[in-house]
């Protein structure tokens, strides 16, 4: 926790920082006796600055403690699903919503302890299909189509 | 009689909206019994539906899915002592032990009919109380409204029981995202870096998409294996006369706590549930009996967290103050109909605030029949293929985010909230905080900056008008309890500070 609360501190300081140099350049067109539209990010800017140095501090008291071990076989497991996640953001506007749902559904199958083919596939297709239908035709929207134009509608 | 209650009476009995409210209803009780999906994730994954529909039959499926949702809670606390919500944590103390010497279908059905009570006891608090509310908070002028939203921010401490300087940096860091996009007052442009998708902002609802559903995703496919499912057999459900004449006081004592501690921000079903258990068990012929399976302890904490939905509506709708995470979600369900919450919502759409209060009575109607006619069948959903359906929320949650705006920047904020939310429950921050200062803290600034223009600049307005001091006064108590009892936890447990 020792060490958690020391990072959260630093980044969250280095925010601050960050914060307060872009409200430091925003553009003055305030009027007179009248709060300008960095009045409010100033405050907030004060706010992250203060209470992040009073975590910093708190951290810095607290006992060091034996680091708690990092289970890699789960932070394995979170950083595949957010890099598949990643890679369906990335390919749906080229693929369309069909072609790039179906591969990333499967996957996240599987992430998720399915190992039965049919299983997946089915589900993989069954779900895409009853979604695009629901929302495309049912609901209107447009969900990207991407290499299907034209041959789905 | 205000001919906006008939109105309302009449566009909620209409064919669509009770539809609406029943498959609401049936969505919730079927997310509120699987653990690991929440009541806000429920309402996340049917929010890109609610866009295209009608406002009213879009409501009246959020109102249905908050309802069954708080009911459907308590199945999986009963049947596996895992509470589907945290607002079911205290049912399960005696309502596991019933399902353990097999009398599972009793204590489902008591807490169907306790939740039931509560339920309908909040309905007649909110028809009585929200329209005279809104009428009073008419009369507010922005210093007030400062400071009644500055108020509503103090949730923020009791969000952060674990660690207050965490849950007050997780506000402040929503308050810094609301300033992206054009400001309030002069329209001037703020943090864009010169992005024409920022312009508007951060979406609270894609903001929202990710801060919550993205870590329970990851939540689940880290803890799959977590909870093993045991079919536990439910016969008759209804319940006997005997109980129902046991439970009378208890589901008393819960639907007015409940119904109370809804309209105060920040309490929530959880800490309403705990407290009218505690309060039925002193006031029971058998206090001996609690934690051991009785009927008096399922009935109480049931009453109290349905009770607590309609409390919550009333500064929701009268005040545009979110009470919990979900009203929360409901606010902004609302603005994306271009209708914001508030006093002014009964005076210009007084049809739709009676709509969506005569909404919340049906929901607790088919509640109430489909819990205890279908129950048999809903508990066997407790085990669903988590396989399935958390790849579903996954794609849900990006058709959501688009949807909104058929704009694919929205899907790569969604992302980025997503991995915010990862990091903060990694750090031990809480994401609520952020949740509601995304919510409130556009209206904070905008009244802030325009009672500054009207006084130029005499900050003394916010302690000269009797409203804003009065919630001034109670901002300040609010924050001292706060860190009283952070103080306290400090004491308990010297060897982990708690900030």
């Amino acid at each position: 926790m020792r060490n958690k609360n020391i990072s959260a501190a630093i980044v969250l300081i280095i925010f601050g920082i960050f914060y307060g140099f872009l409200t430091a350049n925003l553009p003055d067109r305030s009027l007179p006796n009248t709060p300008s539209p960095a009045f409010f990010p100033w405050i907030i800017t004060g706010v992250i600055l203060v209470l992040s140095v009073w975590l910093l501090v708190r951290g810095l008291r607290q006992p060091k403690a034996e680091s708690e071990p990092i289970d890699m076989a789960k932070l394995r497991l979170a950083a595949t699903a957010m890099v598949f996640f990643l890679l369906y953001l990335v390919i749906m506007p080229v693929l369309g919503f069909v072609l790039a749902t179906l591969p990333f559904f499967a996957a996240m199958m599987v992430l998720y302890g399915e190992k039965r083919p049919i299983w997946i596939g089915s589900g993989a297709v069954g779900v895409t299909a009853v979604l695009y239908i629901v929302f495309r035709h049912g609901f209107g929207v447009f969900l990207p189509q991407g290499l299907l134009r034209g041959i789905i509608t | 009689m205000n001919p906006d209650i008939l109105s309302g009476l009449g566009q909620s009995t209409a064919l669509l909206p009770l539809l609406s409210t029943c498959i609401g209803v049936l969505a919730g009780l079927i997310v509120g019994m699987i653990p690991g999906l929440t009541i806000s994730t429920g309402i996340i994954v049917v929010l890109p539906v609610t866009f295209v529909l009608p406002p009213d039959i879009s409501i009246a499926l959020l109102l249905g899915l908050y309802v069954g949702g708080m009911t459907g809670g308590s199945f999986s606390a009963v049947l596996l002592n895992i509470p589907g919500t945290p607002s079911a944590s205290a049912t399960g103390i005696d309502g596991f032990p019933l399902s353990s010497r097999g009398e599972a279908g009793r204590a489902l059905g008591v807490a169907i009919t306790a939740s039931f009570v509560g339920g309908l006891f909040s309905f007649v608090c909110l028809l009585l109380i929200a329209p005279l509310l809104a009428e009073i908070a008419l009369e507010f002028r922005s210093e007030d409204m400062f400071s009644l939203v500055f108020f509503g921010l103090t949730i923020i401490c009791s969000f952060a029981a674990r660690s207050l300087v965490k849950g007050l940096l997780s506000g402040a860091l929503g308050l810094a995202l609301v300033t992206i996009g054009q400001d309030p007052v002069m329209g001037t442009q703020r943090f864009t870096f010169g992005e024409a998708n920022l312009m508007a902002g951060v979406s609270f609802l894609t903001a929202l998409i990710g801060l919550f559903a993205i870590p329970q995703i990851i939540d689940n496919l880290l803890n799959k294996d977590r909870v093993k499912f045991a079919q536990t057999k439910v016969r008759s459900v209804f319940p006997k006369l005997r109980d129902l004449i046991a439970i009378r006081i208890p589901v008393f004592i819960g639907s007015l706590t409940g119904a109370f501690l809804g309209i105060l921000p920040g309490a929530g079903g959880p800490i309403a549930a705990f407290i009218s258990y505690d309060y039925s068990r002193k006031a029971s012929k058998e206090p001996e009996q609690f934690g051991k399976g009785s009927v008096e302890g399922v009935a109480a904490p049931e009453s109290a967290n349905n009770a607590v939905t309609g409390g919550a509506l009333i500064p929701m709708m009268t005040l545009g103050i979110p009470g919990d995470p979900v009203t929360a979600i409901l606010i902004g369900a609302l603005i994306v109909h271009g209708l914001a919450p508030g006093p002014l919502l009964f005076l210009e759409r007084g049809d739709f605030a009676y709509s969506m209060i005569f909404s919340f009575f049906w929901a607790n109607i088919f509640n109430f029949i489909i819990a205890i006619l279908g129950v048999r069948f809903l508990v066997k959903l407790v085990a669903a293929p988590r396989a399935l359906l958390m790849p579903t929320v996954a794609v849900l949650c990006v058709v959501g985010s688009y949807a909104l705006r058929n704009n694919f920047f929205d899907v790569y904020i969604m992302l980025f909230f997503g991995c915010l939310g990862l990091a903060m429950r990694w750090l031990d921050m809480p994401v609520v905080p952020m949740l509601l200062a995304l919510v409130l803290g556009r209206q904070l600034e905008e009244n802030l900056r325009v009672a500054l223009v009207a006084s130029q600049g005499d900050v003394s307005v916010f302690f000269t008008s009797p409203i804003s001091l009065t919630f001034l006064c109670l901002s300040a108590l609010s924050i001292v309890w706060s860190l009283k009892t952070a103080g306290k936890q400090n004491q308990s447990n010297p060897k982990e500070p708690k900030s």
